[in-house]
């Protein structure tokens, strides 16, 4: 019963609600701006989660639990958060400049964005000054997740079953730009992986792991041979080498 | 408006008549589109389409004997209905149009036949069937079409043919510029016809035959008399009449079965079968009636004499049978029961001269593509078929008894004799001075390739007969020569008055010589001059050109047509060009240049903004969406409309 | 809690929508179970087969005239008949996407995830099968554009939407020569196309919003009730006009009309020639299907308002359409700014109001599509060792190394330039001639002006393929395989015929026109 007592007082604005308006709002713009001005994706993405988060608050504030949760539980919890995998995955210094060749871009981009907005904003908060809203009682009669579900098993169930093509598409669309399929010749079976291990000219022992007998404990660092040497063979390939500096090269007189 | 002229309905059999132009369409679309993929089989397509489209063609023709009304109509649909406007894609069939149909089936069968053999060696055999097919369709839409947007279609698509077919062997310059001529000389031939399409609209609201046929008169005697000109021009244009003439020769270029087909038997005669169709519009006014005539008996009279001169075998042809074709416009003008005449010679012309084009192309073919009369000479005894099936060609179109020419061409020399007033003399003479010249020049072309001494060029040393595939259509041509003229003298006229309008009243009052007296003279005329051609040739002729006389050096030039051409037409159009080029350069332009270089520059400057940057592609679509916005808000508050 | 019942769904008449996305469904199992080297030719009769079916079950409702699926789907003569036009261009672009002759493996990318321009594309491009799941794609597309024109409230026009505009985006990528260009047209489109999307659903919200309010009526995004909330809502009308305008956005975006023309040239360029002709035939029927239908039906009653907004939109696109092709040098960017003048066009005839205006657009749809998927086809053909020549530079002399080629082209691009006896100068009059009757000559003006101005290129090529010698680098034309060769002839035809003989679509379209409410 609590439920539906909120929902159903949530018709008027409260004091409680529009106290919390104004302190998500800025919030929610704030995360806007951030995530489109960051330098940096991972910064980006998550000044987007600060924004959708706000907007889960609004969504629940106005009487639309369900939305507000899925909008926490999906956007910003697995969407956003998947996102930030793949951000980290490819390496947050992703290398794209951020600098504007196009001269007059910037400029125009916000005056347009700002005079849109404005325009807007502005016509409908003039059409919309005074009007009470309605409905949503009726919308909210029995409880918020049935309401919805009336909905969309009704009035949008066609509208509903299509969204099932867009994620068969979108499956399709990842599995296509995104797959390579290893040709046959590709594969490799274990005799050949071990003739190959044991060709000539190929060492066939473990590499000595990075940092073995090392003086530091970087996996920059390569590992030092039995004899002294230093040994590339222990450093992955798609790091730079170290330079060491003097102090790290000298034994550390755990030796003695 | 009083009906004199009614189409019943088609039906049965007839109403597949449609058929006939739509197989060898096919046909040709087919070949075109599969390309070399059809190169092996394609010809024998070709030649199957022409051949169904006979069979077709001749029962449709039986079929049409046995009816009442000897006029149907066919509708397929309505083809432009625009405003007023209404065009019906719609097909008659009458005698005229059956007779026609019967001819360009049945002569264009065997030159197809012929021409499988005669292109066997040629890389573009397919192509050429395309274009044949492409032809006989067009020329089938032409005389079937039931109204004169539907003739022009035709018109046109012949047209387009023939000039795809002269410059068949477009690699060679000479060909280029022969299909050229014909499509330029054409082009002004077809505006008349245009022009005369859209004056017909515009005072009788129509092109469907009956309906204009039927409307005629209620028109001005001044705007049939344009008309009826215009129309002429066209016909001239399509036919090789003066003064359109200079363009047949020289379509001589394409290969020999397109001369026999297009040049000789079929298209050219397009424009005698417009002034028989339209023969309501030109009966209308006697002044129309004596141009046509003058028109058919002074280049009647041309062909025979630049003819003569000539030592190009398919040119001297290409002659006579501009010379043939004055005949025919000097029967269709005649007007009354002199019609049926034209149409008569029309189709026996279509006989012999297919049959000596072919005979020439055998010639040719046996001798290494030579083509001048004087290094041939005693071929008789090398190609006897070629020989004897030209001799029968030779004999007809002198008009000797007992061959078709004679049938044909004879009754248009006495109707000539039969007009009312002193111009009976004049255009009988000419008519029969023409039958007298006919039968010089031709006599000269046979003697020179056939008899005589050799005067073969070295590299030839045993001219061979051509193969049976190309001698088969000779011999069937040749007794079409023979005996067709026979044949289609005694029944097809009477049978042609059916068609609407044609035929009427012969003519009332008496010639002005007997007819036995005239028959008697016009054979006379013709033993005479073949008699002369034969003492002067029977020993050969000089291999090079000999210094002559004034009447035969003009006649060499074409009567120097070429040169009034020049002189009258592309000098001052010439300059008239270099005139509106300067002003065009001058006035116009520089307002259109303007307005040109203000849409590239603006193009240009446009071209800028795409730069290829999403941000900036989305900074545009924001203004463009600014924009709307306001001005859907601007609308709302009352700002705007 | 009351019972929930499902809308009545009428099978029938969702058929071709329904066999469309179930073939789609079919063709990703296939991609799953048949072999390797089966799939091309399975995939394409499936999809042959399901355009043929789904055309059939269009012909047998053709007397339909309903509202189905609660308010989700309208079947009526419109939809009938832009869904028939949609099967057919569809069917023809199917043939082009399937041909491999032209291009060994056909011209698609047999990996599209290989880096482009490594060694590895390097080998794939010589000659590798392409990929198949191109079929299942473009048939969620057709799907996608079946229910487009179909939807009777924004909703599920929004989804029908994505459900075309997804796989296009994909399809764009996966060129297989120049796969960067590629690669960069689907990764433009995408993005201006999400964006575009945006502001539809801002306009759907306020759209929404505006309907509220009626006395004895529920709010909704359905088009009754936006028809009667035009005339009745209480609400004010800010909310309509600001929700008809980015409906508006949203919708000229993808039928190309400026200034959201943008992504046109680069995606249609970027496209692989396939694809980009099925873009400009059936999205463009797509894309002006659901414009007549929402400015026809859910805002007939603003027409006195709209229409001289979306007439400056119309006029602006034709010039910049006609204005920007001249200076082109590529030809599928040629094509892409003939096609956003006729874009141009189209909105006029969207814009009169009388049931010949309905008509004649849906009549100038079909017959451009026609056009449009043979010039592309052409394009295809016309080709060297690098994949398809379409520098217009290299196209000079074509006219003497293949007439017959070069001739189809002249014939099309005096289709498109409006020359009598072709399409272009029927669709044009069926157009123009209804605009005219309804009051808005400004615009014909402007059409018919352009007209002139877009002449100008297409002769320019005209001239170049005709009156330029061949030079070293004319590139040659493939002999095309039938698939090729069979679209290419049924859109000549088709221009012919229209061309000649336009009275019996004529007919079907104004029998069609009408829409239900």
């Amino acid at each position: 019963m609590t439920t539906s007592t909120v929902l159903a007082a949530a018709g008027d604005v409260s004091g409680g609600e529009e106290i919390t308006f104004w302190i998500l709002a800025p919030l929610a713009l704030i995360g806007a701006i951030g995530m489109v001005a960051a330098r940096n994706a991972v910064h980006s993405a998550l000044w987007l989660v600060l924004t959708m988060l706000c907007l889960g608050v609004f969504y629940v504030l106005q009487a639309g639990p369900f939305i507000g949760m899925v909008q926490i539980i999906v956007y910003t919890g697995a969407i956003m958060m998947l996102f930030l995998f793949v951000l980290m995955l490819v390496g947050r210094d992703a290398s794209d400049s951020l600098i504007e060749t196009l001269r007059g871009q910037r400029v125009a981009a916000i005056v347009l964005g700002l005079g849109f907005a404005g325009l807007v904003g502005g016509a409908l908060y003039r059409a919309m000054d005074g009007t009470t809203a309605v409905g949503l009682e009726q919308a909210n009669a029995e409880g918020n997740v049935q309401g919805i579900a009336r909905l969309l098993f009704t009035k949008y169930v066609f509208a509903f079953e299509l969204t099932s093509a867009l994620l068969i598409t979108a499956a399709v669309g990842a599995m296509v730009l995104a797959h390579i399929e290893r040709r046959k010749q590709d594969k490799v079976d274990q005799p050949s992986t071990m003739r190959a291990r044991f060709a000539p000219g190929n060492y066939p022992g473990p590499k000595p792991g990075p940092g073995v007998f090392a003086t530091s404990s970087s996996v920059a660092t390569p590992a030092r041979l039995p004899d002294g040497r230093l040994t590339e063979r222990s450093t992955p390939d798609i790091l730079p080498v170290r330079e060491l500096t003097a102090q790290e090269t000298s034994l550390k007189g755990t030796d003695q | 408006m009083e009906e004199t002229v009614h189409y019943a309905e088609a039906t049965g059999l007839l109403g597949s008549v449609w058929l006939l132009v739509a197989i060898p369409l096919v046909s040709a679309a087919v070949l075109l589109l599969l390309g070399r993929r059809a190169d092996r089989w394609g010809h024998w397509l070709g030649v199957a389409a022409i051949g169904a489209a006979f069979v077709l063609g001749l029962s449709s023709f039986f079929q049409l004997r046995g009816l009442e009304n000897k006029s149907v109509e066919l509708s397929l649909w309505d083809f432009i209905a625009v405003g007023d406007l209404r065009v019906d894609f719609g097909l008659l069939f009458d005698p005229l149009a059956a007779v026609f149909v019967l001819l360009i089936t049945g002569v264009g069968f065997l030159i197809h036949l012929y021409a499988v053999e005669y292109m066997a060696h040629d890389a573009g055999r397919r192509r050429f069937f395309a274009y044949f097919n492409l032809f006989v369709a067009a020329m089938l839409l032409l005389v079937l079409g039931n109204n004169y947007v539907m003739l022009y279609f035709g018109w046109e698509g012949v047209g387009l043919a023939s000039y795809l077919l002269i410059s068949f062997w477009y690699g060679r310059p000479s060909a280029a510029t022969a299909g050229k001529k014909a499509f330029l000389m054409n082009r002004v031939g077809d505006a008349g016809l245009a022009i005369g399409i859209f004056i017909m609209f515009a005072t009788l609201g129509t092109t469907q035959y009956d309906e204009v046929f039927n409307g005629v008169g209620a028109l001005t005697g001044a705007t049939v008399l344009v008309l009826g000109l215009l129309l002429l021009l066209g016909a001239a244009g399509k036919s090789g009449q003066f003064p359109l003439q200079a363009w047949l020769p020289d379509a001589m270029e394409g290969p020999t079965p397109v001369s026999a087909l297009i040049h000789a038997a079929t298209m050219v005669t397009a424009g005698v079968y417009l002034i028989a169709r339209s023969n309501p519009i030109f009966s209308a006014n006697s002044t129309l009636q004596l141009v046509v005539v003058s028109v058919g008996a002074l280049t009647l009279l041309m062909g025979c004499i630049i003819g003569a001169a000539k030592d190009d075998i398919k040119r001297v042809l290409a002659w006579s049978t501009v010379s043939q074709i004055g005949y025919m416009f000097l029967g269709v003008g005649l007007g009354g029961g002199a019609y049926a005449l034209a149409i008569v010679h029309l189709l026996a012309h279509g006989f012999f001269k297919a049959n000596m084009f072919l005979g020439a192309g055998s010639v040719m073919h046996g001798m290494k593509d030579q083509v001048d009369i004087r290094r041939f000479g005693g071929l008789s005894k090398h190609m006897k078929i070629t020989w004897l099936t030209f001799m029968m060609g030779w004999l007809a179109i002198i008009g000797m008894f007992p061959f078709s020419g004679f049938f044909s061409k004879e009754p248009i020399i006495v109707a000539a004799f039969e007009r009312e007033d002193w111009t009976a003399w004049l255009f009988g003479g000419a008519a029969l001075l023409g039958a007298g010249l006919t039968a010089f020049y031709m006599t000269r072309l046979f003697v020179l390739t056939f008899h005589g001494p050799k005067r073969w060029t070295e590299d030839i040393e045993h001219p061979h007969e051509s193969p049976a595939l190309m001698t088969i259509p000779l011999v069937l041509l040749a007794v079409g020569s023979v005996g067709a003229g026979f044949l289609l003298s005694t029944s097809v006229p009477d049978w042609l008055t059916a068609t609407a309008g044609l035929g009427g009243e012969h003519a009332e009052h008496e010639a002005v010589l007997s007819h036995a007296v005239i028959t008697v003279l016009s054979l006379l005329v013709t033993v005479l001059g073949a008699g002369l051609a034969w003492f002067l040739f029977r020993a050969g002729t000089a291999t090079a050109p000999q210094p002559a006389g004034v009447l035969v050096t003009a006649a060499r030039r074409n009567l120097y047509t070429d040169a009034v051409n020049e002189a009258v037409f592309e000098k001052p159009g010439i300059f008239l060009t270099r005139a509106l080029v300067y002003l065009d350069n001058r006035g116009v332009d520089g307002l259109v240049n303007g307005l040109a270089a203000a849409v590239g520059g603006g193009s240009g400057r446009l071209r800028r903004l795409q730069t290829g940057f999403v941000r900036s592609y989305a900074t545009s679509i924001l203004a463009g969406a600014l924009l709307v916005m306001a001005a859907f808000l601007a609308v709302q508050a009352g700002w705007l409309a | 809690m009351t019972e929930l019942k499902l809308p009545s769904l009428d099978y029938a008449a969702l058929a071709p929508i329904l066999i469309m996305l179930g073939a789609a469904l079919v063709g990703v199992l296939v991609e799953a179970f048949v072999p390797r080297r089966s799939r091309h030719v399975v995939q394409l009769t499936l999809a042959l087969l399901a355009v043929l079916a789904a055309l059939t079950m269009v012909v047998l409702n053709a007397d339909d005239r309903l509202i189905t699926a609660g308010q989700a789907i309208s079947v009526d003569g419109p939809t009938l008949f832009l869904q028939g036009a949609i099967l057919v261009l569809a069917a023809m672009a199917l043939l082009l996407i399937g041909d491999r002759s032209v291009e060994r493996g056909g011209a698609f990318v047999a990996q599209a995830a290989v880096t482009a321009e490594s060694a590895d594309d390097r080998r794939q491009a010589e000659g590798r099968n392409g990929l198949t799941e191109i079929y299942p794609l473009t048939t969620f597309a057709i799907g996608g554009m079946l229910i487009f024109v179909a939807a009777n409230d924004l909703l599920t026009m929004f989804i029908a939407l994505e459900v075309f505009s997804l796989p296009l985006y994909l399809l764009c990528a996966l060129a297989r020569r120049r796969r960067l260009l590629s690669q960069e047209a689907a990764m433009k489109y995408f993005l201006l196309g999400a964006y575009a999307s945006a502001f539809f659903l801002f306009g759907v919200a306020l759209i929404y919003g505006f309907t509220s309010g009626i006395p004895g009526r529920g709010a909704g995004v359905d088009f009754s009730t936006i028809n009667a909330a035009v005339t009745e809502s209480p609400t004010s009308p800010v909310l309509l006009f600001a929700g008809m305008a980015l409906l508006a956005i949203g919708l000229l975006f993808k039928a190309a009309a400026a200034p959201f023309h943008v992504w046109t040239p680069d995606v249609y360029q970027g496209a692989p020639t396939p694809v980009t002709g099925f873009m400009a035939a059936c999205t463009k029927v797509a894309a002006f299907g659901a414009l007549l239908r929402v400015f026809h039906v859910a805002f007939a009653g603003a027409a006195w308002d709209f229409t001289p907004v979306l007439g400056a939109v119309a006029v602006l696109t034709m010039l910049v359409g006609a204005v920007l092709a001249v200076t082109q040098t590529d030809i599928k960017r040629l094509l892409a700014y003939s096609s956003i003048a006729n874009a141009g066009y189209l909105l006029v005839g969207v814009l009169s109001p009388s049931r010949d205006g309905l008509s004649g657009t849906m009549f100038y749809l079909v017959a451009y599509g026609f056009s449009v998927l043979a010039a592309f086809a052409v394009v295809t053909l016309v080709r060297d060792a690098d994949g398809e020549a379409t520098h217009l530079s290299r196209w000079a002399g074509l006219g003497r190394r293949s007439p017959f080629y070069a001739g189809l082209f002249t014939f099309i691009l005096l289709a498109f330039a409006g020359i009598p006896l072709t399409s272009g100068f029927t669709s044009k009059f069926a157009i123009f001639g209804p605009a005219l009757d309804g009051g808005q000559a400004w615009l014909v003006i402007a059409g018919v002006l352009t007209s002139m101005v877009l002449a100008f290129p297409y002769l320019r090529v005209v001239v170049m393929m005709w009156l330029s010698e061949p030079g070293e680098s004319t590139p040659t034309v493939t002999v095309p395989g039938g698939l090729t060769s069979a679209a290419l002839m049924i859109g000549v035809l088709a221009t012919l015929v229209l061309g000649v003989a336009p009275a019996p679509l004529l007919d079907l379209a104004t029998g069609a026109a009408d829409f239900v409410r």
